[in-house]
């Protein structure tokens, strides 16, 4: 309770700073905020607590999600005081709406009631609109901002809708009562069934899942880099958490099975098949993300609820996963603005051309990080993706799992051809500047990405 | 501790490369300095092998889903070690005569690979199995992308793809023969072949396993990645490709199918031995009517694995340890031919035929190498690869008189297209051109090759006395068939 109320009032706190000191100082200022409140979970760590009435929930699942959140909040954070060294100058609004939505974050990751569910959604979401036309003068950001919004509304109306419906079935907004209701014999129904699905639509949308994904790219390629960044870490984790605690109560009863299988499956089609053909670096990255989504989506199909006693080695795998992602997704935005700033501000793959000769540490970083995500061994990518496959075999998604393993490949193939780039020589006469502060979280996001991939028992 | 020297000696040379970026002469002296090292290792632990397997190192890794950084060997894997550390140093030597660009980056790169190799061979565990398995790619895939010839962008995806596809199903196996074990589970090769399963589930995880080792060697008809990538690859990447990597999957074999998947294998059996001989007879016919030298070897590499793994299959002595030795025997011989394709690139400045001819009298010292080799190519008694088709023919012959025939043809259309090649590179109306004859540092490279041609040709016990004791090993522990 203290951690949210603590980043809350951060945020507040920057707000002010905003408007009384230089933009200096608050990058600093968050990122100590943000350490106490790991230092809080951290203290709180094997104690299992209920909060406003049982509302929300801090078992070691939340817990982790929350600190891997904070986490990378803060490393991009560290990112901040160079990209919006020449770039903007409501900063400290910038900070502030990133910690709000943070909030909303940590309250998916811990919300064991559907009120809280979509209080979480709505308080991650609504942030990420402004966050989204943040440069007020381009017109895809303006683009990214509009479309992210009225097709979140759209998803928010759906997940209400579906709120509604499982209300009318118990009585209450509790995941408990709902559980026990599934639970009861002879329950099942066209409203509980249309109230699962509809919940699942709402949180299919944000982390992207096919036939839900199409904000993704636009959003992705017109929000200014930093924010892309934020989207597609921090949201994607807090939006999996929250799938997660909703299916994890629920079990999987076959009427849900059936359009998470669809879902599972058109996601990692055309997540992996669009992204084949991208020029576009960030746009690459929103449908890889989309296919990353596809193999979250797939370790959720496994969960048959808490009754099973499988949820926590599920729940397990999607924190590995997302929050090693979230690593390699960082580095790689941040390279890549360093990229875009020594090309002129072009954003397609080719950018990374000459990076090896430039500097060769950097190249191996890009190189690591690619690697990673396409789940080569010896990174952490690879171990995440194993712990899925494991999963799904051992729940018997044979077929959809080998479905996922064709869809791996093609990943792995678009990952590389980005990699190839940065060993090419260089065409541009851009040099690429390095701060010592990007250094240092590239460099540390590597290391992470290699050190849990080499070490997994570290996370799991 | 000596398993883990020969994983670090080429991981710390090839960093070193990597951080230092000496001069190219440097460098290749570096990376041959750490092969030689390598060599002597392997050869210290050839020398004292006693026919029993050694597990040498043995670390938890994630336990609870059977990961163990397991390293081991037995005659098999030994004598994989051998072969890779053997060839390496020529693949590294090929470079000072033909090298392909900057030497700090190509070697460190071939040094990895040459690390990634030894894993493969030396894993006991499954999974670190696979994941060596797979980091071998990545090194030669950067290699041919940055420095292969015509289309290499293409050719080198094509590639990349299929070898990661077979390993993505490899890896699918591997996970659900892994949740099989009893809990806590295991992926230890030891407890993987402890594992019983029903013949309905063998029969489709034979193929889940063997597609990731059919594409590696590649047999037909997962080999249409192989001509184009062999003819395109630079020399010394071809080496290893063909040499060592494509032993991966005769080594997966060994290793996976027959302990794992008995009863698959025995299913499939009659199967894989036929399309494995279509496929050698095949690539032997159209190795004949290549006009490209280079594209020739690499059918004719094509060819003999295809007959290594029918030999493979055949489920007794003689066949598997000919299959077997004829690795030792191949992996020499295709550095031999890639070395000599390399040599006449490098003089007329192309690889086809057409350009070639007619030199004898211009390079007699060349002439009498390549016909030493040539001699090899096409299994002359006293030469390694003799008794190695001697085995494999005996293997077929126990199991099919017809396949036994198909192994002599092979044979027979081996001997042609081999002469036709030295026939087609150097006799002939004489050409009036000036060209060099096979200079110092060429013979430097061919007479130590050659040399253990004939060593092992005269000697073949001592590659067989390390695949004596765990063939039969092999053939024991297999339940009966039904």
């Amino acid at each position: 309770m203290s951690a949210l109320i603590l980043i809350s009032v951060l945020g507040v706190v920057m707000l002010y700073m905003g408007i009384f000191s230089r933009k200096q100082v608050l990058a600093p200022v968050a990122i100590l905020g943000l350490l106490a409140a790991i230092a809080l979970f951290a203290t709180g760590w094997h104690i299992p607590h209920h909060l406003l009435g049982g509302m929300l929930e801090f078992d070691g699942f939340a817990t982790s999600f929350s600190i891997g959140m904070l986490v990378i909040t803060a490393l991009i954070f560290l990112f901040g005081p160079d990209y919006y060294e020449r770039k903007e100058w409501h900063v400290a609004e910038q900070y502030a709406l990133m910690l709000f939505s943070l909030v909303g974050g940590l309250l998916l990751a811990s919300y064991s009631n559907l009120l809280m569910l979509f209080l979480g959604y709505e308080v991650l979401s609504i942030p990420l609109y402004v966050l989204a036309g943040g440069k007020k003068r381009s017109l895809r950001s303006n683009e990214a901002s509009l479309k992210y919004f009225i097709l979140g509304s759209f998803a928010t109306a759906f997940m209400l809708m579906g709120i509604t419906l499982l209300y009318s079935l118990t009585g209450s907004f509790d995941l408990g009562k709902l559980a026990e209701h599934m639970a009861a014999p002879g329950a099942s129904g066209m409203v509980l069934n249309f109230g699962l699905f509809f919940v699942v639509v709402g949180l299919a949308f944000k982390v992207g899942a096919v036939p839900f994904h199409f904000w993704k790219p636009d959003v992705y390629q017109g929000s200014p880099t930093l924010v892309t960044t934020f989207m597609a870490t921090v949201v994607m984790m807090g939006g999996i958490a929250g799938f997660f605690r909703f299916i994890d109560s629920t079990g999987m009863p076959d009427s849900l099975a059936r359009s998470m299988v669809l879902l599972t499956l058109a996601t990692l089609l055309v997540g992996n098949v669009s992204a084949l053909r991208q020029t576009n670096f960030k746009r690459l990255m929103a449908y890889s993300s989309v296919s990353h989504s596809g193999f979250l989506l797939l370790a959720l199909l496994t969960d048959s609820g808490l009754h099973e006693g499988h949820g926590s080695a599920v729940g397990g795998t999607l924190f590995y996963y997302t929050f090693t992602y979230s690593l390699a997704t960082t580095g790689l935005f941040i390279l890549f603005t360093i990229a875009k700033r020594a090309n002129a501000g072009a954003e397609h793959n080719g950018i990374f051309k000459g990076l090896w000769q430039a500097n060769p540490w950097l190249a191996l970083c890009l190189l690591a990080m690619l690697l990673s995500l396409a789940g080569i061994p010896l990174t952490a990518g690879f171990i995440a993706k194993y712990q899925v496959f494991l999963l799904a075999i051992s729940t018997g998604w044979l077929k959809v799992m080998g479905f996922g393993v064709l869809m791996a490949l093609l990943g792995i193939y678009y990952y590389i051809m980005v990699a190839r780039e940065a060993f090419l020589p260089a065409e541009g006469s851009g040099a690429f500047v390095v701060s010592r502060l990007n250094w240092v979280v590239i460099t540390l996001c590597t290391i992470g990405v290699l050190a849990f991939g080499l070490w997994p028992g570290w996370l799991v | 501790m000596v398993l883990l020297a020969l994983l670090l000696i080429p991981l710390a040379a090839g960093s070193l490369l990597l951080a230092m970026r000496p001069a190219a002469a440097t460098a290749r002296g570096l990376a041959l300095t750490s092969t030689l090292f390598t060599l002597a290792i392997t050869l210290w632990l050839w020398y004292a092998w006693d026919g029993v397997a050694v597990t040498a190192l043995s670390h938890d890794w994630v336990p609870a889903w059977g990961m163990r950084f397991v390293l081991g060997y037995n005659g098999i894997g030994l004598l994989m070690l051998v072969l890779t550390a053997v060839l390496f140093p020529f693949v590294i030597g090929t470079g000072y005569k033909q090298p392909v660009g900057d030497a700090a980056l190509v070697n460190a790169l071939l040094l990895y690979c040459q690390a990634a190799l030894f894993g493969v061979f030396m894993a006991q565990n499954a999974i670190l199995f696979y994941i060596f398995f797979e980091l071998s790619l990545i090194p030669i895939f950067f290699l041919l992308l940055r420095w292969g010839g015509m289309h290499k962008r293409a050719i080198t995806i094509r590639f990349f793809l299929y070898t990661l596809m077979g390993g993505l199903a490899l890896l699918f196996s591997i996970a659900y023969a892994t949740l099989q074990t009893p809990a806590p589970h295991s992926a230890d090769f030891s407890a993987l072949a402890a594992l019983q399963l029903p013949l309905a589930t063998q029969q489709w995880l034979f193929w889940t396993m063997f597609l990731a080792f059919a594409i590696k060697m590649p047999i037909f008809p997962f080999h249409s990645w192989q001509p184009e990538t062999y003819t395109m690859a630079p020399t010394q990447g071809t080496m290893v490709l063909s040499a060592i990597m494509g032993k991966m999957g005769i080594y997966g074999i060994v290793v996976f199918l027959y302990p794992i998947v008995p009863l698959g294998t025995a299913y499939w059996q009659d199967f894989v031995i036929a399309i494995s001989l279509f496929g050698a007879l095949y690539a032997a016919v159209i190795a004949f009517r290549q006009e490209n030298f280079k594209r020739l070897v690499a059918y004719s590499s094509m060819s003999h694995l295809g007959l290594m793994a029918a030999a493979l299959f055949t489920w007794n002595a003689y066949g598997i340890g000919g299959g077997l030795y004829q690795t030792f025997a191949h992996g020499v011989l295709m550095v031999c031919l890639f070395y000599i394709v390399g040599l006449m690139e490098l003089r007329v400045g192309s690889n086809n035929f057409a350009d070639m001819g007619g030199l004898k009298t211009r390079m007699p010292r060349f002439a009498l190498l390549f016909m030493l080799i040539v001699g090899n190519a096409i299994s002359m008694p006293l030469t390694q690869s003799f008794p190695g088709e001697w085995l494999m023919f005996n293997g077929l012959w126990q199991l099919n008189h017809w396949m036994a025939l198909a192994g002599v043809v092979l044979i027979i259309l081996g001997a042609i297209y081999m002469l036709f090649a030295f026939q087609r590179v150097l006799l002939g109306p004489d050409r009036d051109v000036a060209i060099a004859d096979a200079d110092g540092e060429e013979h430097f490279m061919l007479v130590p090759l050659i040399a253990i041609i004939f060593l092992v040709g005269v000697f073949p016990n001592l590659v067989l006395k390390l695949v004596d004791a765990p063939v039969q090993l092999l053939l024991n522990s297999i339940p009966p068939l039904p």
